[in-house]
């Protein structure tokens, strides 16, 4: 893993492309399926610009330090993926980020906070599991967790996989905070618990949690890309699959609570991963 | 620096978000305002998102006359928004009180209370009108808008 | 004279004259502070001595061993006369009988032994040794330094006079001597010695505060590692049997007298006896129960030291059974533990058993990786071992501060710490964070894990659900430290100056370790592992590298560092901005989180974490973990008879 100051700023570029493409592009595609125009595509970059813009008011002053470390170990986890570092590396740093946007939202001494915080930690509960077994998955069949093996293997790996794929895009939805495990924190049109997770944290603050936000969901779509390594139009083809599929059921479907969510994660995706994870143990 | 500020000031006029507290309205601006998310109106492709949290809000779209016991929660509410922020009153009650106006437990237009920056007459006014209000507050943002506590 | 042997000796008497001296010369004081810290800094100083000198062998010399194997008897002795003591003083059927048995095994095993001529095995001091002396020397030093200050509140607390601080240190002292006899020697009959030692230390120190029920949990803390002690002797027998020695290396590469079978009996046996020790699935009731112990004792034996004996031993007995049905339910157990413990964590409000859980869970980590039995899943274990003794106890010492300072131990009671106690506040959420999160040492140790882990799937599955539940009791705990809405500046409390230093000494060792484990396993763990399974990591670039992964811990250190700097700064420049109350529907009144509520009255924000009682709550969960602890148990036992 060798790389310079280029590596570090194109990397960084690249997340915020593809983070701020995946989410204009949501919010235009959920607008047509819901026979509506939509914001223009760029329109989360003007909303980010303008919460950077805002006074800074401040509920616990400890906020700006989570929203602060959340928004770099977010970019740092898309840093070490694209930088193609070992997988589960990049599984524990995202984590970083994760809790501490709990922490700061457990900080402040609003109940919308604090419900949203604990229900962030359930989904949090609910796909940790999961990732980690799609990336054991990926290792059982390559024999590495390391990035630059995966991302050169010639086979692609979603023939092998298929279940571990489906129980990933489970785990995206959960992270992209789409229907039904909009539970924490919905985007923007809908609200749940005012905004959950977010709702203490404004202006500035907001723009990084938004920011870092982006960069993960970034990440989540880049896993997609290592089910079909051999390069090609095929392996962007995925996550833009993947992601389209996951809004279309955001349209579709209304939201959970925590108990279905969970045992939904820990029965069936922890069933389906499972499975999988044994058919390939054999071969 | 003077760049990157007008810059800013163009990105608030793309993206302003709303938070809409009713101050004891009939509702009927209330259906009015809400008719302007819907698809014939679609205010998204202004960028405009419809919060419940002032904390995120640039925008407070008030409807109905404040009352002595909601006052104290519209000035809150308009505290607890980050500056730059415009406010903009919506239908007849909102200006002046409307046809409650003499009514004991009517304070009489909001801004008694919080200072206004665009007035939308009509009982209720059309969503057009209320769009074109809300255009009019944006203007004001992007000017730099009101940054009083 | 030899400076090894002089700091092996050192290491051994210095506790018990230390202990002997507290006991006798303790009354005042000042006498006793001047004694702990003395022995705690010769301890030290040992520690770090025999360091340069490992690694190296002492063998007993001919002339000790009659004088050596008669004290050993009394000792052996002294202690089961102490047990049938105390099980008859207190008429618990449960002790007697274990302690009767132990003493039939041994008389047994005596009449066997003095038939036969073996040598005692001697002094090995090599990395894991010296590993587990630093733990227990430093660890314990620190440990029993912050005991100080705090034994003098707890007892103005309870109005206890005179004083019982002279035995409690005695006991302290005598106790870290076992430990660091247990761990240099490596002759099957001092182990079992010291074994009952720490085994007598923990009922003594749980029982200490003398109420209904600490006399209670003691009792069965008692019980439940005296079912460890005839494990250990039963497997002693066999080792002897299986071997014709009692030296550990030995009774490991000896051709096997009788067979496979009474080889992995003797295996299976001490495996058990670990396992109690170390208060895995179903025997973790006594763990639960000595957390009534003052927050030291809690610190140093149910955290750092005694329950690392069963993973240390366990370590020691790894290369006898790689790639065996024994090492498969091993793992099974461990996982399982793990899982389970992070599970009924969840459903936990009270501090310290949150802590408690959190080390049986840890614990059976480690013990998967034992388990699993290749060379970097027993470096994940070692790592493991000295990453969660250190920050472990520095949690427990803060845990002991605060619920000094606001007398409860519920969660829910340091609710906003940070605004009475902020430096401890901080400094336990510091503590959290080196715990869970990269690029810490138990985080290395835990991604090691799951590495070597991978290939075994019901583990695995078990590990990747018990990290998940890991993170939510933790994550939950940290946000409940800062939850204060007035979240104001920074004002240090006032702790007596040994608090600091153990809680600083601790915390900054532990950051300043990790970030040097990359080097430590290099030179110091990874050559213990070496000789039996080769080297899976290489030192690449300031992060550890194998074939199959690869953790870069200098630069995320220094990415942590910057990022650290960047929200410090971050924090800094929000202290200056406006404050404004959150978000409670526009009904804030002025002061504090409140809001008006009906009738214009003032109504306090309440909050509660969801501890999900109805899934993890202990009342559900233990029927459940119970009956797996013990068909997994079984299994152990049951592979291979």
């Amino acid at each position: 893993m060798s790389f310079g100051a280029l590596h570090v700023l194109g990397g960084l570029a690249g997340g915020l492309l593809v983070g701020f493409l995946a989410a204009g592009l949501d919010r235009i595609l959920t607008a047509r399926l819901q026979s509506r125009i939509g914001p223009p595509l760029l329109q989360p970059v003007y909303d980010v610009v303008k919460l950077l813009g805002k006074e800074a008011l401040i509920v616990n002053a400890w906020q700006a330090f989570c929203a602060c470390t959340t928004l770099l170990t977010a970019a740092l986890a898309w840093l070490l993926f694209v930088l193609q570092s070992d997988l589960l590396l990049v599984f524990f740093v995202q984590a970083v980020g994760a809790v501490f946007l709990v922490v700061g939202a457990l900080a402040s001494g609003s109940p919308y906070s604090h419900i949203g915080a604990h229900r962030e930690l359930l989904q949090m509960l609910s796909y940790e599991p999961l990732l980690i077994l799609v990336f054991i998955g990926m290792y059982l069949e390559t024999g590495s967790f390391r990035l630059e093996v995966l991302f050169a293997w010639p086979r692609p790996l979603l023939w092998r996989m298929p279940f571990l794929f489906l129980v990933l895009a489970f785990a995206l939805g959960i992270k992209m905070r789409k229907s039904p495990f909009d539970l924490s924190a919905c985007h923007h049109a809908h609200q749940e618990l005012v905004r959950g997770v977010l709702t203490d944290y404004s202006g500035p603050l907001l723009a990084l949690t938004e920011i870092a936000h982006v960069f993960e969901v970034a990440l989540m779509l880049g896993l997609f890309t290592l089910f079909w390594p051999g390069g090609g139009v095929g392996r962007f083809l995925l996550p833009v699959a993947v992601w389209a599929l996951v809004i279309g059921v955001d349209n579709a479907t209304s939201r959970s609570n925590w108990r279905w969510m969970l045992g939904t994660a820990w029965g069936l995706g922890l069933g389906l991963a499972i499975v999988n994870l044994v058919w390939i143990g054999q071969g | 620096m003077r760049a990157l500020r007008r810059f800013i000031d163009r990105m608030r006029a793309k993206s302003p978000w709303l938070l809409h507290f009713d101050c004891g309205s009939c509702n009927g601006c209330d259906i009015e305002i809400l008719a302007c998310l819907t698809p014939i109106y679609d205010v998204e492709r202004f960028g405009i998102v419809h919060l419940g949290n002032p904390l995120h809000a640039d925008l407070l779209l008030t409807s109905g006359t404040v009352n002595p016991r909601n006052r104290k929660v519209l000035a809150n509410l308009y505290a607890q928004m980050p500056a730059p922020k415009a406010v903009v009153a919506v239908g007849a009650c909102g200006l002046s009180g409307g046809v409650f106006r003499d009514a004991y437990n009517v304070v009489g237009g909001i801004d008694r209370v919080i200072p206004v920056d665009v007035y939308v007459p009509g009982c209720p006014p059309r969503p057009e009108a209320i769009i074109d209000g809300v255009v009019l507050g944006l203007q004001k943002l992007a000017g730099g808008g009101r940054g009083g506590r | 004279m030899d400076p090894r042997v002089l700091w092996t000796v050192v290491l051994m008497l210095a506790p018990f004259a230390g202990a002997a001296s507290c006991v006798f010369l303790g009354r005042s004081p000042s006498a006793r502070r001047a004694v702990v810290l003395a022995t705690g800094a010769l301890l030290i100083a040992a520690a770090l001595a025999l360091l340069g000198e490992a690694p190296f062998r002492l063998e007993i010399h001919p002339g000790l061993r009659a004088p050596l194997g008669i004290t050993l008897m009394a000792a052996d002795a002294a202690l089961l006369a102490a047990f049938l003591y105390y099980g008859a003083k207190y008429r618990h059927a449960g002790i007697l009988l274990l302690t009767l048995l132990q003493a039939a095994g041994l008389a047994v095993f005596k009449g066997v032994l003095t038939h036969s001529a073996a040598a005692p095995g001697g002094i090995v001091v090599d990395g894991l040794a010296c590993l587990m002396v630093l733990v227990v020397s430093i660890v314990g030093a620190l440990i029993c330094f912050q005991a100080l200050p705090y034994m003098d509140n707890h007892e103005r607390h309870y109005g206890v006079s005179p004083s019982r601080q002279p035995r409690f240190f005695g006991v302290m002292l005598l106790f870290l001597g076992a430990m660091n006899g247990f761990v240099l020697f490596h002759d099957l009959s001092f182990l079992y010695v010291f074994f009952e030692l720490t085994t007598l230390c923990s009922f003594l120190l749980i029982g200490h505060d003398r109420t209904h029920l600490a006399v209670r949990n003691a009792l069965r803390a008692l019980w439940m590692n005296s079912l460890g002690g005839v494990a250990f002797v039963l497997g002693m027998i066999e080792a002897f049997r299986s071997s014709g020695t009692l030296d550990l290396a030995g009774a490991l590469a000896a051709p096997r007298l009788e067979g496979d079978a009474t080889y992995f009996v003797a295996l299976a046996l001490l495996g058990i006896a670990c396992l109690v020790k170390s208060a895995q699935f179903p025997f973790q009731g006594w763990l639960l129960g000595a957390m009534v112990a003052p927050t030291p004792v809690s610190a140093l034996l149910h955290s750092s030291t005694m329950v690392k004996i069963g993973v240390y031993f366990l370590l020691r007995l790894a290369p006898g059974f790689p790639g065996s049905f024994l090492g498969q339910a091993l793992a099974l157990a461990g996982s399982f533990g793990f899982l389970a413990a992070a599970g009924l964590a969840v459903g936990q409000s009270n501090g310290k058993k949150v802590l408690a859980y959190s080390t049986i869970s840890n614990l059976g980590l480690m013990f998967a990786c034992i388990g699993v039995n290749t060379g970097s899943a027993l470096l994940a274990a070692t790592l493991l071992l000295a990453f969660h003794a250190v920050l472990k106890a520095m949690l427990f010492l803060s845990v002991g501060a605060i619920e000094q300072h606001i007398e409860s131990r519920d969660i829910e009671d340091m609710r906003g710490l940070y605004t009475t106690m902020p430096l401890t506040a901080l400094i336990t959420l510091a503590g959290v964070v080196m715990m869970i999160l990269p690029p810490f040492g138990v985080l290395l140790g835990k991604w090691m894990a799951i590495e070597a882990v991978a290939r075994h799937l019901p583990a695995v599955v078990m590990i990747a659900l018990g990290s998940a539940l890991t993170v939510l009791y933790w994550a939950r705990w940290a946000g409940t430290l800062l939850s204060d809405p007035l979240g104001g500046r920074f004002h240090a409390e006032r702790q007596p100056a040994l608090t600091w230093i153990a809680l600083g000494s601790l915390g900054l060792g532990a950051a300043a370790l990790s970030v040097a484990a990359p080097w430590i396993v290099e030179r110091g763990l990874a050559p213990i592992w070496h000789p039996a399974y080769g080297t899976a990591y290489a030192v690449v670039a300031g992060g550890l590298e194998s074939a199959t992964g690869a953790f870069a811990v200098l630069p995320l250190s220094l990415a942590a560092a910057c990022g650290l700097a960047l929200s410090a700064f971050a924090l800094h420049r929000a202290f200056g901005a406006r404050r404004v109350p959150p978000y409670l529907s526009g009904l804030q009144t002025g002061e504090g989180a409140s809001f008006r509520g009906p009738l214009q009255q003032a109504v306090r924000v309440a909050a509660r974490n969801y501890y999900l009682d109805r899934l993890f709550g202990e009342d559900r969960l233990n029927p459940w973990v119970n009956l797996g602890g013990a068909i997994l148990l079984t299994l152990i036992l049951g592979g291979v008879l």
